[in-house]
């Protein structure tokens, strides 16, 4: 009976959050709080258990990047890239947006998704104002870069981290699995961007003189946290990849660099933490509860052993489910709670694999299916609401239709290449 | 001292006046807002010279202060020439909160005008006796005659 009750509020609580009839947040929150009345979770599942708890590792991991961008949005280096860009590209907008769109992914990489196109948007809206280009193609095809450069790395998206975390995979092992795919998915969503966004690409002498009138080196204000910055940044960056051989969980990593940049930034706390989206973290804390709360009633285990059952030694189809199943369903919903949801039951069938490397690329499925899955639709990733919440902010709103429209065709595209590289690399030569 | 003893007569624009036409009765006539009336000739609502200044700058730019440093003086120009073809509608925010509007009685005492003004944020509230509007005071109005003499 319990069992039942534990499914059916999850169930209802991921419905709530999935049709958005009230905020995500209160959704999960309420969730998790069904859970704790039936009795399910309490203190010592919900807040220090590993497997049924709240994943601190996301949570501070969360938060220690976001105060870092927070630091590094102060710096104005994100607009004074962009401007000097643009200027690079000589006013061309084709050539524009592959430098944009290459920014986007890279610091997306480096920093997180969501936060990158908030710092990008606004110079793009400049820059395309200046140029008497549309900016609604440059904010769609950033948002997709972010996605696709998010994939590349442990911190880049989301459901990354929670896969990173659950599965213990390290910084480099994200870096080493994913980032040679995202870098071919780019060259191919360069040109795809060519042919999807041709009518953008109007060419102005007189307006291409605007944009060389701008001068980036104005927004830089103080050179000196600029500078500060990128070191505690750069020594961030070699702390994640060097992580294992340091003995530092990433969110220590995060935690300490946000720490170092706001002891030498000399920011005041609203500064420094105005980038922290409270709800995210909160939501986040919820929704572990919620996916605690079926894993300690046993559906997960249950679930799994049935799916390990039906897959057996077929890996190359559990992951070929797993990742176009996953690009699915992550179009439909957010793709944070599904991959929370999922982390468990992949873990089932990684352990049934004994550890052999076509059952631990399951876990690479998982991370391609959803963090490119979230492309194809305006609500399939959390940057793709933020790129539609600042575009209908500016006077350029963009309809659910006119992103899809162009989202689905890079995730179909993207999916469509990833999946001969998780044959090749991890199926096609392994006897 | 009631507020109809310090009301001064200023002129008043209505949702369709001509955005570039608002701006510069603000401009020439050293107003820090306007009284927007209705159709009907009742005061609809204040519209401040601050929300003029958010209509003009881009709000890519509100949300991230230092590309306001990039602009030069002929991009600074090119800003305003947004009011040419606009309203003072499209210059009021989104949802402008029509229930609770500036407006006091003229037999207001000055502190009830004060009171009104700080609720609302409002550098202008317009007095009405009846359903006419017989003028309207000014923040800096109001600070000449609350202020101590020196």
């Amino acid at each position: 009976m319990t069992t039942t009750l534990v499914v059916a509020g999850f169930v209802g609580a991921y419905i709530l959050i999935a049709t958005e009839r009230i905020h995500r947040v209160a959704a999960a929150l309420g969730g998790a709080a069904f859970m704790v009345l039936l009795g399910v979770v309490d203190a010592e599942t919900a807040f220090f258990s590993e497997e049924t708890g709240v994943d601190w590792n996301v949570i501070f991991l969360l938060l220690g990047m976001m105060i870092i961008v927070s630091v590094l949005k102060q710096t104005g280096v994100f607009d004074f890239v962009a401007i000097w860009a643009a200027k690079r590209a000589r006013g061309r907008p084709f050539a524009i947006m592959v430098l944009l769109v290459v920014i986007t992914a890279v610091a997306s990489a480096a920093l997180d998704n969501v936060t990158t196109v908030l710092l990008i948007a606004p110079v793009t809206l400049l820059v395309c104002e200046r140029l008497g280009v549309p900016p609604v193609p440059f904010l769609i095809a950033e948002a997709l870069a972010s996605n696709i450069g998010g994939t590349a790395t442990l911190i880049g998206d989301p459901p990354n981290i929670i896969i990173a975390s659950r599965a213990d995979l390290s910084f480099n092992d994200f870096l080493v699995n994913l980032a040679p795919i995202v870098v071919v998915l780019m060259v191919v969503f360069i040109g795809l961007c060519r042919v999807l966004f041709r009518s953008a690409f109007r060419y102005d002498e007189d307006r291409v003189a605007a944009v060389m009138a701008l001068d980036e080196r104005e927004v830089i204000r103080d050179k000196g946290l600029l500078v500060r910055s990128l070191i505690v940044l750069a020594a961030v960056m070699a702390a994640f990849v060097g992580h294992s051989a340091l003995h530092l969980e990433p969110s220590v990593v995060a935690l300490l660099g946000a720490g170092t940049l706001v002891a030498v930034a000399g920011l005041e706390p609203p500064q420094f933490l105005e980038e922290v989206e409270w709800p995210t973290l909160v939501f986040f804390m919820g929704l572990f509860v919620m996916v605690g709360a079926l894993v300690e009633v046993g559906v997960i285990e249950d679930l799994g052993e049935k799916v390990t059952e039906a897959v057996g030694d077929n890996y190359f189809l559990a992951a070929s489910v797993l990742l176009w199943g996953s690009a699915v369903l992550s179009a439909i919903v957010d793709n944070i709670p599904y991959v929370a949801t999922m982390t468990p039951l992949v873990q089932n069938l990684v352990d049934g694999g004994g550890g052999a490397p076509q059952a631990n690329a399951l876990w690479w499925a998982l991370a391609l299916g959803a963090d490119l899955g979230g492309n194809a639709t305006a609500v399939g990733a959390s940057a793709n609401v933020v790129i539609l919440g600042i575009a209908a902010r500016n006077g350029h709103p963009i309809s659910f239709w006119q992103f899809t429209k162009y989202g689905i065709v890079v995730a179909a595209v993207t999916i469509a290449l990833a999946w001969p590289y998780l044959y090749l690399r991890y199926y096609a030569f392994s006897g | 001292m009631r507020a109809r003893d310090l009301a001064q007569n200023v002129p008043t624009v209505s949702l369709d006046t001509d955005a570039m036409e608002a701006a510069r009765l603000l401009s020439h006539e050293r107003l820090p807002g306007l009284v927007v009336l209705s159709t009907e000739g009742r005061p609809y609502t204040v519209l401040p010279g601050s929300q003029v200044l958010r209509f003009i700058i881009p709000r890519y730019v509100q949300d991230d202060p230092p590309l306001a440093r990039v602009y030069d003086e002929k991009a600074s120009d090119e800003l305003c020439a947004k009011l040419t073809g606009s309203t003072v509608r499209d210059m009021l925010p989104d949802h402008p909160d029509i229930d609770e509007i500036p407006v006091v009685d003229e037999d207001a005492t000055l502190i009830e005008v004060a009171a009104v003004m700080a609720r609302m944020h409002s550098p202008i509230v317009a007095v009405v006796g009846g359903d006419e509007v017989v003028g309207a005071i000014t923040v800096r109005r109001l600070l000449d005659h609350l202020l101590p003499t020196t």
